[in-house]
């Protein structure tokens, strides 16, 4: 997984690329030092350009929960698509995470 | 693997086949070969890679040192029963003694197949579930609108088998305060460790006209297959994988103390 960063006045946004699975938790240190640098109200999780998320990538989505949420912080996941939104659907992420389809 | 066999007799016969020696010592491909009652054919490592020169029948078996994308979709081109990278260190002495085989899972030669055989510290990050399910696709079987659902089981039975069975790694320590940083760093360590990337994670797919079988087995310790989840709470940060597992696939079978699970696909 890759993913770029844009900052506003009152949102980080990260956009994900490619394919957030169980290899990636090196990746989710990077996004979890992006929460604790924000000085946004907003932490926006765009994932519609990415193409796969295992049981592992959901797992992460908990974790940035967590840390934004500790730090007043609201975290939104923009835009899955495909087998993304599928595994987002079947783990029921949607009753904790605020989810933009 | 008896889940895996459900629907086909056993076979007491090991099935016999010719092996491609592809940058594989001499006297290993003869003693795999001696293993699976095989034959052994010397060939040239660029006619492995384009395909140029092979007899198409005798191609059953693959071996090579190292596995990388292009290398596997080069050798699944060859449509072999069985593909083996026996991985860095091949021709120590030990290396023709480790239990890469599969030879018991090779026991019924009227279903088809093909078996899938990497070291860890390959399969890591080589998302061999895609590979696999191209290959799936590309024999006819496995229709491309289903493709989805069996990758992603299939992904989340390798991530078990490589990060809490060869990589010997617990989840639990996710659950603690930072404990993803140390989840990272523990998983950084094992896949340094050549003794641990080395151990194999097989994948071993067969299918007749009313299932599609595949088994993914790793060489950890195994974990109490009673624990594995049917449910789990949507705020848990694992053991979801499981729950995919059963969610997607026709029947999840977890065998051999947790080493080995079986997902079948009705077809």
């Amino acid at each position: 997984m890759d993913f770029k960063t844009t900052n506003t006045v009152d949102a980080t946004e990260v956009w994900l690329t490619g394919r957030l699975e169980f290899t990636d938790h090196d990746r989710l240190r990077d996004i979890v030092e992006l929460v604790e640098q924000s000085r946004a109200r907003r932490f926006v999780i765009d994932m519609s350009k990415l193409d796969f998320i295992d049981s592992a990538g959901l797992g992460m989505l908990l974790i940035l929960q967590e840390e934004t949420e500790s730090r007043n912080i609201k975290m939104i996941v923009r835009h899955p698509l495909g087998d993304v939104k599928r595994s987002i659907e079947l783990a029921r992420l949607g009753e904790i995470i605020t989810i933009e389809f | 693997m008896d889940a895996a066999h459900h629907d086909s007799p056993a076979e007491p016969a090991l099935r016999g086949f010719s092996l491609l020696r592809d940058r594989v010592p001499t006297d290993m491909a003869a003693r795999v070969a001696s293993r699976f009652a095989g034959t052994v054919q010397d060939q040239r490592d660029d006619a492995v890679a384009t395909g140029r020169g092979l007899p198409e029948r005798a191609v059953e078996t693959l071996l090579m040192e190292r596995a990388d994308r292009d290398r596997l979709r080069a050798a699944f081109d060859r449509s072999p029963f069985l593909t083996v990278e026996l991985g860095e260190g091949a021709d120590e002495a030990a290396a023709p003694l480790d239990d890469w085989s599969g030879a018991p899972a090779a026991d019924d030669p009227g279903l088809p197949g093909f078996y899938l055989s990497l070291t860890t510290g390959t399969a890591y990050g080589l998302q061999c579930p895609v590979l696999v399910c191209d290959e799936l696709v590309r024999r006819g079987v496995l229709e491309p609108q289903r493709r989805s659902n069996v990758e992603l089981c299939l992904h989340e039975a390798v991530a078990n088998a490589i990060v809490h069975g060869n990589l010997g790694l617990s989840s639990a320590v996710k659950g603690e305060p930072g404990g993803y940083r140390r989840f990272s760093e523990m998983m950084r360590d094992r896949l340094g460790d050549p003794a641990v990337t080395r151990r194999r994670l097989d994948i071993f797919c067969r299918w007749n006209g009313r299932c599609i079988a595949i088994a993914v087995v790793d060489q950890g310790g195994g974990f109490d297959t009673a624990l594995a989840p049917a449910t789990t709470g949507n705020k848990a940060r694992s053991g979801r994988g499981f729950v995919f597992m059963r969610t997607l696939a026709s029947r999840v079978t977890v065998t051999d103390g947790g080493r080995c699970t079986v997902l079948q696909f009705d077809r």
